[in-house]
Protein backbone atom coordinates (compact mmCIF):
# COMPACT_ATOMS: atom_id res chain seq x y z
CA UNK A 1 0.00 0.00 0.00
CA UNK A 2 1.72 3.19 -1.23
CA UNK A 3 1.05 6.49 1.11
CA UNK A 4 -0.96 8.16 -1.56
CA UNK A 5 -2.10 5.29 -4.13
CA UNK A 6 -4.80 3.23 -4.21
CA UNK A 7 -4.33 -0.69 -5.11
CA UNK A 8 -6.74 -2.68 -6.64
CA UNK A 9 -7.75 -6.18 -5.86
CA UNK A 10 -10.69 -8.74 -6.88
CA UNK A 11 -11.59 -11.69 -4.45
CA UNK A 12 -14.57 -14.12 -4.82
CA UNK A 13 -17.51 -13.43 -2.94
CA UNK A 14 -20.44 -14.50 -1.67
CA UNK A 15 -24.19 -12.24 -2.10
CA UNK A 16 -26.85 -13.74 0.50
CA UNK A 17 -30.22 -12.24 0.44
CA UNK A 18 -33.20 -12.96 2.67
CA UNK A 19 -35.94 -11.09 1.61
CA UNK A 20 -38.73 -13.28 3.33
CA UNK A 21 -41.31 -11.89 6.16
CA UNK A 22 -39.87 -13.65 8.90
CA UNK A 23 -36.14 -12.12 8.23
CA UNK A 24 -34.80 -9.56 5.80
CA UNK A 25 -31.03 -9.15 5.78
CA UNK A 26 -28.40 -8.83 2.91
CA UNK A 27 -24.67 -9.81 3.27
CA UNK A 28 -21.56 -10.30 1.07
CA UNK A 29 -18.94 -12.64 2.40
CA UNK A 30 -15.26 -12.27 0.85
CA UNK A 31 -14.72 -16.28 0.55
CA UNK A 32 -10.77 -15.40 0.09
CA UNK A 33 -10.50 -14.47 3.48
CA UNK A 34 -9.57 -10.98 2.30
CA UNK A 35 -9.86 -8.37 5.23
CA UNK A 36 -11.44 -4.72 4.39
CA UNK A 37 -9.66 -1.86 6.12
CA UNK A 38 -10.96 1.87 6.99
CA UNK A 39 -11.08 3.68 3.55
CA UNK A 40 -11.79 0.46 1.27
CA UNK A 41 -13.93 0.49 -0.84
CA UNK A 42 -16.13 -2.79 -1.74
CA UNK A 43 -18.18 -3.22 -5.24
CA UNK A 44 -19.49 -6.64 -6.21
CA UNK A 45 -19.20 -7.21 -9.63
CA UNK A 46 -22.56 -7.94 -12.11
CA UNK A 47 -26.26 -7.79 -12.06
CA UNK A 48 -28.36 -6.24 -9.59
CA UNK A 49 -29.44 -8.92 -7.26
CA UNK A 50 -33.02 -9.81 -7.16
CA UNK A 51 -34.82 -11.90 -4.38
CA UNK A 52 -38.65 -12.14 -4.41
CA UNK A 53 -40.55 -12.04 -1.73
CA UNK A 54 -40.49 -15.25 0.19
CA UNK A 55 -36.98 -15.86 -1.44
CA UNK A 56 -33.30 -16.80 -0.19
CA UNK A 57 -30.97 -16.04 -2.76
CA UNK A 58 -27.22 -16.65 -2.39
CA UNK A 59 -25.13 -16.05 -5.63
CA UNK A 60 -21.09 -16.64 -6.25
CA UNK A 61 -19.26 -13.27 -7.38
CA UNK A 62 -16.53 -11.75 -7.97
CA UNK A 63 -15.63 -8.03 -5.83
CA UNK A 64 -13.55 -5.29 -6.67
CA UNK A 65 -11.48 -4.32 -3.26
CA UNK A 66 -10.01 -0.91 -3.61
CA UNK A 67 -7.38 -0.14 -1.39
CA UNK A 68 -7.11 3.04 0.16
CA UNK A 69 -3.82 4.96 0.37
CA UNK A 70 -1.61 4.94 3.51
CA UNK A 71 -3.20 8.39 3.89
CA UNK A 72 -6.44 7.99 3.29
CA UNK A 73 -6.74 5.32 5.77
CA UNK A 74 -5.32 7.12 8.71
CA UNK A 75 -7.94 10.12 7.74
CA UNK A 76 -10.59 7.70 7.38
CA UNK A 77 -9.69 6.23 11.10
CA UNK A 78 -9.06 9.69 12.45
CA UNK A 79 -12.55 11.25 11.24
CA UNK A 80 -14.83 8.05 11.31
CA UNK A 81 -16.12 8.53 14.54
CA UNK A 82 -17.14 11.81 13.72
CA UNK A 83 -19.71 10.05 11.35
CA UNK A 84 -21.24 8.45 14.67
CA UNK A 85 -24.70 9.54 14.04
CA UNK A 86 -24.82 7.14 11.70
CA UNK A 87 -25.22 4.88 14.24
CA UNK A 88 -28.44 5.71 15.91
CA UNK A 89 -31.44 5.22 14.65
CA UNK A 90 -34.44 7.45 14.78
CA UNK A 91 -37.59 6.63 13.58
CA UNK A 92 -37.86 9.36 10.82
CA UNK A 93 -35.24 10.15 7.91
CA UNK A 94 -33.90 14.04 8.48
CA UNK A 95 -35.80 15.67 5.36
CA UNK A 96 -38.08 18.37 6.13
CA UNK A 97 -41.29 17.24 4.40
CA UNK A 98 -43.36 20.01 5.27
CA UNK B 1 -60.56 -13.04 -4.71
CA UNK B 2 -57.22 -13.77 -3.03
CA UNK B 3 -56.87 -13.49 0.42
CA UNK B 4 -55.67 -10.33 1.69
CA UNK B 5 -51.90 -10.62 3.47
CA UNK B 6 -53.58 -8.95 6.52
CA UNK B 7 -56.51 -11.87 6.74
CA UNK B 8 -53.67 -14.38 7.07
CA UNK B 9 -53.26 -16.21 10.59
CA UNK B 10 -49.43 -17.60 9.77
CA UNK B 11 -46.46 -15.76 8.52
CA UNK B 12 -46.46 -18.72 5.71
CA UNK B 13 -50.78 -17.38 4.93
CA UNK B 14 -49.38 -14.19 4.80
CA UNK B 15 -46.85 -14.93 2.02
CA UNK B 16 -48.85 -16.81 -0.32
CA UNK B 17 -51.45 -14.14 0.08
CA UNK B 18 -49.26 -11.18 -0.96
CA UNK B 19 -47.39 -13.72 -3.88
CA UNK B 20 -50.65 -13.95 -5.43
CA UNK B 21 -50.59 -9.93 -5.39
CA UNK B 22 -50.68 -8.22 -8.84
CA UNK B 23 -47.51 -6.37 -9.66
CA UNK B 24 -46.92 -3.27 -7.79
CA UNK B 25 -47.69 -0.45 -10.45
CA UNK B 26 -48.50 2.14 -7.80
CA UNK B 27 -46.25 5.07 -9.45
CA UNK B 28 -46.93 7.32 -6.16
CA UNK B 29 -45.41 4.61 -4.24
CA UNK B 30 -42.40 3.87 -6.11
CA UNK B 31 -41.52 7.26 -6.43
CA UNK B 32 -41.74 7.52 -2.45
CA UNK B 33 -39.53 4.43 -2.42
CA UNK B 34 -37.12 6.04 -4.98
CA UNK B 35 -36.74 9.32 -3.24
CA UNK B 36 -36.22 7.77 -0.05
CA UNK B 37 -33.12 6.12 -0.65
CA UNK B 38 -34.41 3.21 0.17
CA UNK B 39 -32.31 0.60 2.32
CA UNK B 40 -29.18 2.09 2.12
CA UNK B 41 -27.13 0.94 5.10
CA UNK B 42 -23.97 2.33 5.96
CA UNK B 43 -20.33 -0.15 6.41
CA UNK B 44 -17.98 0.18 9.05
CA UNK B 45 -15.04 -1.50 10.07
CA UNK B 46 -13.70 -1.31 13.64
CA UNK B 47 -10.99 -2.63 15.97
CA UNK B 48 -12.25 -5.96 15.77
CA UNK B 49 -9.09 -7.28 18.04
CA UNK B 50 -9.60 -4.84 20.68
CA UNK B 51 -13.40 -5.84 20.32
CA UNK B 52 -12.24 -9.94 20.57
CA UNK B 53 -10.32 -8.88 23.45
CA UNK B 54 -13.35 -8.46 25.64
CA UNK B 55 -13.11 -10.51 28.75
CA UNK B 56 -16.59 -10.57 30.45
CA UNK B 57 -15.84 -12.61 33.16
CA UNK B 58 -16.31 -9.66 35.99
CA UNK B 59 -20.71 -9.32 34.45
CA UNK B 60 -20.23 -13.49 34.02
CA UNK B 61 -23.00 -14.25 36.04
CA UNK B 62 -25.12 -11.70 34.81
CA UNK B 63 -24.28 -12.18 31.30
CA UNK B 64 -25.06 -15.49 30.83
CA UNK B 65 -28.30 -14.68 32.15
CA UNK B 66 -29.00 -12.85 29.72
CA UNK B 67 -27.39 -14.94 27.05
CA UNK B 68 -29.70 -17.48 27.56
CA UNK B 69 -32.43 -15.42 27.86
CA UNK B 70 -31.83 -13.97 24.34
CA UNK B 71 -31.58 -17.65 23.08
CA UNK B 72 -34.50 -19.22 24.55
CA UNK B 73 -36.40 -16.60 22.06
CA UNK B 74 -39.23 -15.07 23.80
CA UNK B 75 -40.54 -13.40 20.92
CA UNK B 76 -40.11 -15.88 18.20
CA UNK B 77 -43.90 -16.58 17.94
CA UNK B 78 -44.55 -12.72 18.15
CA UNK B 79 -43.80 -11.35 14.64
CA UNK B 80 -46.44 -13.22 13.19
CA UNK B 81 -49.83 -11.97 11.65
CA UNK B 82 -52.74 -12.78 12.96
CA UNK B 83 -56.79 -11.66 13.93
CA UNK B 84 -55.02 -8.33 15.53
CA UNK B 85 -53.91 -7.35 12.43
CA UNK B 86 -56.60 -5.19 10.99
CA UNK B 87 -56.69 -4.25 7.55
CA UNK B 88 -55.44 -0.82 6.56
CA UNK B 89 -57.08 1.92 4.34
CA UNK B 90 -54.21 3.32 2.45
CA UNK B 91 -55.90 4.78 0.10
CA UNK B 92 -58.09 6.80 2.67
CA UNK B 93 -54.91 7.91 4.72
CA UNK B 94 -54.44 11.56 4.61
CA UNK B 95 -51.76 12.22 1.81
CA UNK B 96 -49.68 14.14 4.40
CA UNK B 97 -50.24 11.44 6.98
CA UNK B 98 -49.33 8.57 4.44
CA UNK B 99 -46.20 10.41 3.42
CA UNK B 100 -44.79 10.63 6.97
CA UNK B 101 -46.15 7.11 8.43
CA UNK B 102 -44.13 5.92 4.94
CA UNK B 103 -41.03 7.64 5.95
CA UNK B 104 -41.15 5.88 9.25
CA UNK B 105 -41.77 2.37 7.99
CA UNK B 106 -38.43 2.95 6.04
CA UNK B 107 -36.50 4.70 8.28
CA UNK B 108 -37.15 1.95 11.01
CA UNK B 109 -36.64 -0.58 8.47
CA UNK B 110 -33.55 0.33 7.00
CA UNK B 111 -32.29 0.96 10.69
CA UNK B 112 -33.13 -2.42 11.56
CA UNK B 113 -31.40 -3.61 8.33
CA UNK B 114 -28.51 -1.63 8.92
CA UNK B 115 -28.47 -3.29 12.59
CA UNK B 116 -28.46 -6.57 10.99
CA UNK B 117 -25.44 -5.78 8.75
CA UNK B 118 -23.11 -4.23 11.66
CA UNK B 119 -23.78 -7.39 13.98
CA UNK B 120 -23.15 -9.93 11.66
CA UNK B 121 -20.37 -8.17 10.41
CA UNK B 122 -18.95 -8.48 13.94
CA UNK B 123 -20.33 -11.80 14.35
CA UNK B 124 -18.04 -12.73 11.26
CA UNK B 125 -14.93 -10.93 11.93
CA UNK B 126 -14.60 -11.96 15.71
CA UNK B 127 -13.34 -15.33 17.32
CA UNK B 128 -14.29 -14.55 21.21
CA UNK B 129 -16.94 -16.88 21.62
CA UNK B 130 -19.13 -14.47 24.00
CA UNK B 131 -18.99 -11.86 21.64
CA UNK B 132 -19.93 -13.66 18.61
CA UNK B 133 -22.87 -15.28 20.19
CA UNK B 134 -24.27 -11.90 21.62
CA UNK B 135 -23.93 -10.43 17.87
CA UNK B 136 -25.12 -13.38 16.21
CA UNK B 137 -28.37 -13.10 18.15
CA UNK B 138 -28.81 -9.43 17.82
CA UNK B 139 -28.60 -10.10 14.45
CA UNK B 140 -31.03 -12.08 14.26
CA UNK B 141 -33.98 -9.76 15.90
CA UNK B 142 -32.56 -7.19 13.69
CA UNK B 143 -33.20 -9.25 10.47
CA UNK B 144 -37.04 -10.44 11.87
CA UNK B 145 -38.10 -6.53 12.70
CA UNK B 146 -37.05 -5.63 9.26
CA UNK B 147 -39.12 -8.21 7.56
CA UNK B 148 -41.79 -7.32 9.62
CA UNK B 149 -41.55 -4.00 8.59
CA UNK B 150 -40.94 -4.76 5.22
CA UNK B 151 -44.21 -6.79 4.79
CA UNK B 152 -46.43 -3.42 6.50
CA UNK B 153 -44.81 -2.01 3.40
CA UNK B 154 -45.28 -3.79 0.90
CA UNK B 155 -49.14 -3.71 1.84
CA UNK B 156 -49.18 -0.07 1.11
CA UNK B 157 -47.28 -1.15 -2.69
CA UNK B 158 -43.67 -0.09 -1.64
CA UNK B 159 -41.08 -3.20 -2.51
CA UNK B 160 -37.84 -3.05 -1.21
CA UNK B 161 -34.88 -1.94 -3.60
CA UNK B 162 -31.56 -4.15 -2.87
CA UNK B 163 -29.71 -2.53 -4.90
CA UNK B 164 -27.21 -1.25 -2.87
CA UNK B 165 -25.27 -4.63 -2.89
CA UNK B 166 -23.83 -3.99 -5.84
CA UNK B 167 -23.08 -0.60 -5.73
CA UNK B 168 -19.76 0.34 -4.66
CA UNK B 169 -19.26 0.82 -0.54
CA UNK B 170 -16.70 2.74 0.89
CA UNK B 171 -16.02 1.47 4.83
CA UNK B 172 -15.67 3.80 7.74
CA UNK B 173 -14.27 3.42 10.91
CA UNK B 174 -15.56 3.43 14.17
CA UNK B 175 -13.84 2.98 17.43
CA UNK B 176 -15.41 0.19 18.97
CA UNK B 177 -16.34 2.68 22.25
CA UNK B 178 -18.23 4.69 19.86
CA UNK B 179 -20.15 1.67 18.74
CA UNK B 180 -21.11 0.75 22.56
CA UNK B 181 -22.41 4.54 23.85
CA UNK B 182 -24.05 4.67 20.59
CA UNK B 183 -25.40 1.51 20.05
CA UNK B 184 -26.44 0.97 23.97
CA UNK B 185 -28.33 4.69 23.44
CA UNK B 186 -30.10 3.67 20.06
CA UNK B 187 -31.27 0.86 21.65
CA UNK B 188 -32.51 2.27 25.15
CA UNK B 189 -34.06 4.69 23.40
CA UNK B 190 -35.66 2.70 20.91
CA UNK B 191 -37.43 0.98 23.71
CA UNK B 192 -38.08 4.32 25.35
CA UNK B 193 -40.10 5.97 22.27
CA UNK B 194 -41.74 2.19 21.07
CA UNK B 195 -43.24 1.74 25.03
CA UNK B 196 -44.52 5.32 25.32
CA UNK B 197 -46.44 5.10 22.07
CA UNK B 198 -47.70 1.37 22.86
CA UNK B 199 -48.98 2.88 26.64
CA UNK B 200 -50.47 6.09 25.11
CA UNK B 201 -52.38 3.87 22.52
CA UNK B 202 -53.39 1.61 25.06
CA UNK B 203 -55.34 4.71 26.71
CA UNK B 204 -56.35 5.94 23.79
CA UNK B 205 -57.04 3.38 21.36
CA UNK B 206 -59.27 5.50 19.08
CA UNK B 207 -55.63 7.06 17.46
CA UNK B 208 -54.18 3.58 16.70
CA UNK B 209 -54.49 4.57 12.63
CA UNK B 210 -52.24 1.10 11.87
CA UNK B 211 -51.70 -2.14 13.19
CA UNK B 212 -48.10 -2.42 13.69
CA UNK B 213 -47.89 -0.52 16.90
CA UNK B 214 -49.94 -3.17 18.86
CA UNK B 215 -46.64 -4.93 18.06
CA UNK B 216 -44.52 -2.39 19.91
CA UNK B 217 -44.22 -4.06 22.92
CA UNK B 218 -42.72 -7.16 22.52
CA UNK B 219 -40.67 -5.53 19.98
CA UNK B 220 -39.53 -3.15 22.45
CA UNK B 221 -38.14 -5.64 24.92
CA UNK B 222 -35.43 -6.67 22.18
CA UNK B 223 -34.14 -3.46 21.88
CA UNK B 224 -34.22 -3.79 25.50
CA UNK B 225 -32.25 -6.75 26.05
CA UNK B 226 -29.99 -5.63 23.16
CA UNK B 227 -29.38 -2.39 25.47
CA UNK B 228 -28.60 -4.73 28.66
CA UNK B 229 -25.54 -6.20 26.64
CA UNK B 230 -24.18 -3.06 25.83
CA UNK B 231 -24.44 -1.81 29.52
CA UNK B 232 -22.83 -5.19 30.29
CA UNK B 233 -20.29 -4.85 27.94
CA UNK B 234 -19.33 -1.32 28.94
CA UNK B 235 -19.33 -2.75 32.40
CA UNK B 236 -16.17 -4.79 31.60
CA UNK B 237 -14.07 -1.86 31.72
CA UNK B 238 -14.72 0.90 34.09
CA UNK B 239 -12.28 3.53 32.02
CA UNK B 240 -15.49 3.55 29.46
CA UNK B 241 -17.84 5.42 31.50
CA UNK B 242 -15.15 6.81 34.35
CA UNK B 243 -12.87 8.40 32.57
CA UNK B 244 -12.63 11.96 32.45
CA UNK B 245 -12.17 12.11 28.73
CA UNK B 246 -15.08 10.03 28.31
CA UNK B 247 -17.50 10.98 30.44
CA UNK B 248 -17.00 14.26 27.80
CA UNK B 249 -18.10 12.17 25.14
CA UNK B 250 -20.98 10.09 27.00
CA UNK B 251 -22.47 13.78 27.78
CA UNK B 252 -21.97 14.67 23.83
CA UNK B 253 -23.30 11.43 22.74
CA UNK B 254 -26.57 12.02 25.09
CA UNK B 255 -27.19 15.87 23.89
CA UNK B 256 -26.34 15.38 19.90
CA UNK B 257 -29.14 12.21 20.47
CA UNK B 258 -31.54 13.92 22.64
CA UNK B 259 -31.67 17.09 20.41
CA UNK B 260 -31.74 14.86 16.60
CA UNK B 261 -34.51 12.68 18.24
CA UNK B 262 -36.29 16.36 19.01
CA UNK B 263 -35.62 17.97 15.70
CA UNK B 264 -36.51 14.72 13.50
CA UNK B 265 -40.19 14.63 15.53
CA UNK B 266 -40.95 17.51 15.42
CA UNK B 267 -40.63 17.55 11.86
CA UNK B 268 -43.09 14.96 11.14
CA UNK B 269 -46.47 17.40 12.64
CA UNK B 270 -48.94 14.70 10.91
CA UNK B 271 -47.25 11.91 12.30
CA UNK B 272 -47.98 12.72 16.20
CA UNK B 273 -50.99 14.30 15.41
CA UNK B 274 -52.56 11.20 13.88
CA UNK B 275 -51.36 9.47 17.20
CA UNK B 276 -53.26 12.49 19.44
CA UNK B 277 -49.53 12.82 20.43
CA UNK B 278 -47.80 16.45 21.31
CA UNK B 279 -43.93 15.57 20.01
CA UNK B 280 -42.16 18.25 22.90
CA UNK B 281 -44.38 15.73 25.69
CA UNK B 282 -43.15 12.95 24.06
CA UNK B 283 -39.89 13.87 23.47
CA UNK B 284 -39.69 14.96 27.40
CA UNK B 285 -41.44 11.68 28.18
CA UNK B 286 -39.06 9.45 25.90
CA UNK B 287 -35.83 11.33 27.22
CA UNK B 288 -36.81 10.54 30.75
CA UNK B 289 -37.48 7.15 30.43
CA UNK B 290 -33.90 7.25 29.37
CA UNK B 291 -32.25 8.67 31.47
CA UNK B 292 -33.60 6.49 34.26
CA UNK B 293 -32.97 3.54 32.19
CA UNK B 294 -29.09 4.67 31.42
CA UNK B 295 -28.41 5.49 35.21
CA UNK B 296 -27.48 1.59 34.71
CA UNK B 297 -24.11 2.28 33.41
CA UNK B 298 -23.78 6.50 32.60
CA UNK B 299 -22.44 8.48 35.51
CA UNK B 300 -24.68 11.33 34.56
CA UNK B 301 -27.93 12.13 33.28
CA UNK B 302 -28.85 15.23 31.39
CA UNK B 303 -30.91 18.18 32.72
CA UNK B 304 -33.70 18.49 30.70
CA UNK B 305 -35.92 20.27 33.41
CA UNK B 306 -33.31 22.91 32.66
CA UNK B 307 -34.77 26.56 31.55
CA UNK B 308 -32.61 26.16 28.73
CA UNK B 309 -33.15 22.73 27.52
CA UNK B 310 -37.01 23.13 25.47
CA UNK B 311 -35.83 26.71 24.39
CA UNK B 312 -32.57 25.92 22.78
CA UNK B 313 -34.04 22.18 21.34
CA UNK B 314 -36.49 24.64 19.51
CA UNK B 315 -34.41 27.25 18.07
CA UNK B 316 -32.18 23.90 16.82
CA UNK B 317 -35.30 22.71 15.02
CA UNK B 318 -36.11 26.02 14.10
CA UNK B 319 -32.48 25.87 12.74
CA UNK B 320 -32.73 23.01 10.34
CA UNK B 321 -35.85 24.52 8.84
CA UNK B 322 -33.92 27.26 7.81
CA UNK B 323 -30.92 25.05 6.83
CA UNK B 324 -33.56 22.84 4.93
CA UNK B 325 -35.48 25.88 2.92
CA UNK B 326 -31.99 27.13 2.15
CA UNK B 327 -31.04 23.67 0.18
CA UNK B 328 -34.45 24.43 -1.55
CA UNK B 329 -33.59 27.55 -2.63
CA UNK B 330 -30.31 26.94 -4.03
CA UNK B 331 -27.95 29.67 -5.22
CA UNK B 332 -26.05 32.36 -3.30
CA UNK B 333 -29.27 33.32 -1.17
CA UNK B 334 -29.88 29.31 -0.36
CA UNK B 335 -26.24 29.21 0.55
CA UNK B 336 -26.21 32.20 2.86
CA UNK B 337 -29.61 31.34 4.66
CA UNK B 338 -28.16 27.75 4.93
CA UNK B 339 -24.84 29.10 6.49
CA UNK B 340 -26.82 31.80 8.80
CA UNK B 341 -29.15 28.34 9.95
CA UNK B 342 -25.69 26.04 10.62
CA UNK B 343 -24.53 28.61 12.79
CA UNK B 344 -27.56 28.91 14.68
CA UNK B 345 -28.13 25.01 15.10
CA UNK B 346 -24.51 25.13 16.43
CA UNK B 347 -25.21 27.57 19.23
CA UNK B 348 -28.16 26.01 20.26
CA UNK B 349 -26.04 22.79 20.32
CA UNK B 350 -23.35 24.53 22.38
CA UNK B 351 -26.09 26.12 24.76
CA UNK B 352 -27.49 22.58 25.21
CA UNK B 353 -23.71 20.65 25.82
CA UNK B 354 -23.03 23.50 28.31
CA UNK B 355 -26.15 22.39 30.76
CA UNK B 356 -24.56 21.24 33.60
CA UNK B 357 -25.43 17.06 34.27
CA UNK B 358 -26.75 15.69 37.01
CA UNK B 359 -24.55 13.18 38.69
CA UNK B 360 -25.41 9.52 39.04
CA UNK B 361 -23.96 6.63 41.36
CA UNK B 362 -23.76 3.95 38.71
CA UNK B 363 -24.86 0.50 40.34
CA UNK B 364 -22.83 -1.96 41.19
CA UNK B 365 -24.77 -4.40 39.19
CA UNK B 366 -26.03 -3.05 35.78
CA UNK B 367 -29.08 -5.11 34.75
CA UNK B 368 -32.26 -4.07 34.56
CA UNK B 369 -35.80 -5.75 33.15
CA UNK B 370 -38.32 -3.64 31.29
CA UNK B 371 -40.59 -1.58 33.19
CA UNK B 372 -42.53 0.53 31.41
Amino acid sequence: MGLITRSKETAPCTVTISHRFEELSAHVRLDNGAVIHPGDTVQVQGPEIMAAFGEIVEEQRTAVITRASKLEQMWTRATGDLEFMELCEFSFSEEVMS
Amino acid sequence: MNMHSSEATTAEEAIAAQEALPPLTNEEATKVAMSNTLLTPRFYTTDFDEMDAIDVTPVRAEWDKLIAAMKADPNRGHFKKNEDWDTVDWDGMEPALKAEFIDFLISSCTAEFSGCVLYKEMKRRGSNDDITTLFQLMARDEARHAGFINDALREAGIAVNLGFLTQAKKYTYFRPKFIYYATYLSEKIGYARYITIYRHLEANPEHRFHPIFKWFREWCNDEFSHGEAFALLMKTDPALTESRVNKLWIKFFLTAVYSTMWVRDHQRPEFHKALGVDPAWYGQEVFRKTSEISKQVFPMTLDIDHPRWIPQLNKMQAANVQIALGRKQGGFGGWVKRMAGSARAGMAFLSLLTIPVETNEVPQSPRLEPAY
